[in-house]
């Protein structure tokens, strides 16, 4: 019961009851059970309807955006399993191309150094979120709502509003961060690559280390974490910068797959990247995180708006499944968190 | 005479006009368990939580090993050996019961790949501890703490400060919610403590607790200390109750 490679915690019957049994009890009463089902529905539901949902074409286009907006569900989960959020992700990961780009079309650097330098910016972006909340105290919602009018300002501004054009340049950098793949009829980017290598670390560091201990303590008791020699701040000040960081990542890599850094892309999508992590199990409150779960919200939402319209539904009604599923979902972890605690 | 570890010299505390202490002063030896007793409002948590770093002193000192220290923050006391159980043990209710033994010093593995948290020996230490602490019931040791009943909750700290071996446990109401067995294993740990060279301070309401492991009883009234070296061993519970409340005074005094 103790080599096994688990979540941080099991609940208990899972492990007081060893065999066939035991596994199959553990994987129903795990967070991630829910949502494994509703994707699994949601993939029969489409493909009985319209067997074109599982055509390479489909699958293709399905995994084109989805490793981008999953990449900042990745930092989110850290985040909020530390106990805070940052609305702010969807402004970086708009500003961070812009800003690359402009450097580059104006002849100010190289493209590798813009990079860094978008990458560096959403990285100070980050610390400035993180010092905000650990060292003023104030809640993360209002800081990254702040930052997030700040940056998508600055995106604006700096543009006037007009997307930078990206597609002048074939270099290796851009091949490595999104780089077309073919496999046979399956074409893919290499970003969803990154995406899965991204994700495999991250839930690594969640539940295997020491720094994963600390995030789940800093969200779960942050008084206690700190009694015992957890150093609470600095832990979520790392986790601000990255997920800003990350995000800039993938607003980069969306810029070179649409050939436009566009001052107002990634509108909303911190919503959209929050929904996709409480869906999956993380609790908002922190203290409680699991990037399978994530993984799992991410492809719930991604193949809800693919499947929706493929089979015919208008896409402007996407938004009350998209709600009815957070719904639905909410209610299911909170009555497995009820039994949780009751100790059953 | 036995070697002293800890000494607070002339503690007082006001909280805004009410003084919680006057002029305190408590020293406990090397393998010295003291029982800290006094009524509500008396000052014994405000004392505890002077040494462990939670609340500062508006004045005195505090000695460790001879050395002046300054407790800041709890960890402070921590890293001076000096290991606060309180009564809403202070744990991570959504961690393990291993993970929350170890927080904040996590055994790690080679190879490290970001300090790889070695679950296996820390499950098979969890499980040691929570047997010593008398919890015979077979908990696995990465049940969640939420899953547990405030006596197991209290043991699992209790199994912390066992394992960390402070050279001062302050025990807060360790046996307030717990079971016959589970206040059994709690005295049990507290003489083995003194048996192998840690010195405690017991603060309980049950004196019959008290009485049954302490070395000396020291005796808080509304901030003050009315009565210090009892022996619990030459006095009885009715005479010391009859200090806690005021109605005699210290015969040692």
């Amino acid at each position: 019961m103790s080599s096994q490679v688990s979540p941080a915690t099991k609940p208990l019957p899972a492990s007081s009851s060893p065999g066939s049994r035991g596994v199959f009890r553990a994987f129903v009463a795990a967070p991630e059970f829910g949502p494994f089902v509703l994707l699994i529905l949601e993939v029969i539901v489409f493909t009985v309807r319209t067997p074109a949902f599982l055509s390479p074409g489909n699958i293709g286009n399905l995994l084109a955006f989805t490793p981008e907006l999953g990449m900042i569900t990745l930092g989110m989960t850290l985040l909020m399993t530390s106990g805070e959020f940052d609305l702010s992700v969807g402004s970086v990961f708009g500003f961070a191309p812009v800003v690359m780009w402009t450097l580059y079309n104006t002849h100010t650097t190289s493209l590798e150094a813009g990079f860094l330098i978008a990458l560096v910016v959403a990285a100070i972006i980050g610390f400035a979120n993180g010092w905000f909340v650990t060292r003023l105290r104030i809640p993360s919602f209002l800081v990254t709502l702040g930052m997030l009018l700040v940056v998508r300002g600055t995106a604006l501004y700096i543009t006037d509003g007009f997307p930078q054009r990206t597609w002048t340049t074939k270099s290796a950098l851009t091949k490595i961060i999104v780089g077309e793949i073919s496999l046979g009829d399956l074409r893919i980017y290499a970003s969803l690559l990154w995406f899965i290598l991204f994700a495999v670390i991250s839930g690594y560091v969640l539940t295997e280390t020491k720094a994963g201990n600390w995030i789940q303590a800093s969200g779960g008791n942050p008084e206690a974490a700190r009694a015992r020699g957890v150093r609470v701040a600095p832990t979520k000040m790392t986790l601000f910068i990255l997920t800003a960081v990350i995000s800039a990542y993938a607003g980069i890599t969306s810029s070179i797959r649409v050939s436009a850094a566009n001052p107002n892309s990634g509108t909303s999508y911190e919503l959209e990247v929050i929904a996709m992590v409480v869906i999956g199990g993380t609790a908002l409150t922190g203290g409680r995180g699991t990037i399978i779960g994530t993984v799992l919200g991410v492809l719930i939402l991604r193949t809800m708006r693919n499947g929706i319209v493929l089979i015919g539904v208008p896409g402007l009604a996407y938004n009350i499944f998209i709600g009815a599923i957070i719904l639905g979902m909410m209610a299911l972890h909170s009555g497995l968190e009820r039994r949780h605690r009751s100790g059953t | 005479m036995a070697e002293e570890l800890v000494r607070m010299e002339r503690i007082s505390k006001y909280f805004g006009r009410v003084q919680a202490l006057n002029d305190v002063t408590l020293s406990v030896q090397r393998s010295e368990i003291v029982g800290l007793l006094g009524d509500n409002g008396a000052g014994k948590s405000t004392l505890i939580k002077i040494l462990s770093g939670a609340l500062r002193a508006d004045s005195g000192e505090i000695f460790l090993r001879g050395q002046k220290v300054e407790m800041r923050t709890t960890t402070d006391a921590i890293a001076h050996g000096i290991e606060t159980i309180y009564q809403d043990s202070a744990l991570v209710t959504q961690l393990s019961i291993a993970r929350n033994l170890f927080l904040g010093r996590e055994p790690v593995k080679s190879p490290r790949l970001f300090n790889r948290l070695d679950q296996k020996s820390m499950n098979k230490a969890a499980g040691e501890l929570l047997r010593r602490v008398g919890i015979t019931k077979n908990i696995p040791s990465t049940t969640p703490i939420s899953a547990l009943s405030g006596g197991e909750r209290q043991s699992v700290a209790i199994a912390r400060a066992m394992h960390f071996e402070s050279d001062l446990i302050i025990l807060d109401e360790p046996t307030n919610n717990l079971g016959v067995e589970e206040t059994k294993g709690v005295l049990r740990f507290v003489r083995s403590a003194r048996d192998s060279g840690h010195s405690c301070i017991f603060i309980a309401h049950n004196i019959y607790h008290v009485f049954q492991v302490v070395d000396r009883i020291i005796v808080l009234r509304r901030g003050k200390k009315v009565a210090d070296y009892i022996d619990p061993k030459k006095t009885t519970i009715e005479e010391v109750e009859q200090i806690i409340t005021g109605m005699a005074l210290d015969p040692n005094s």
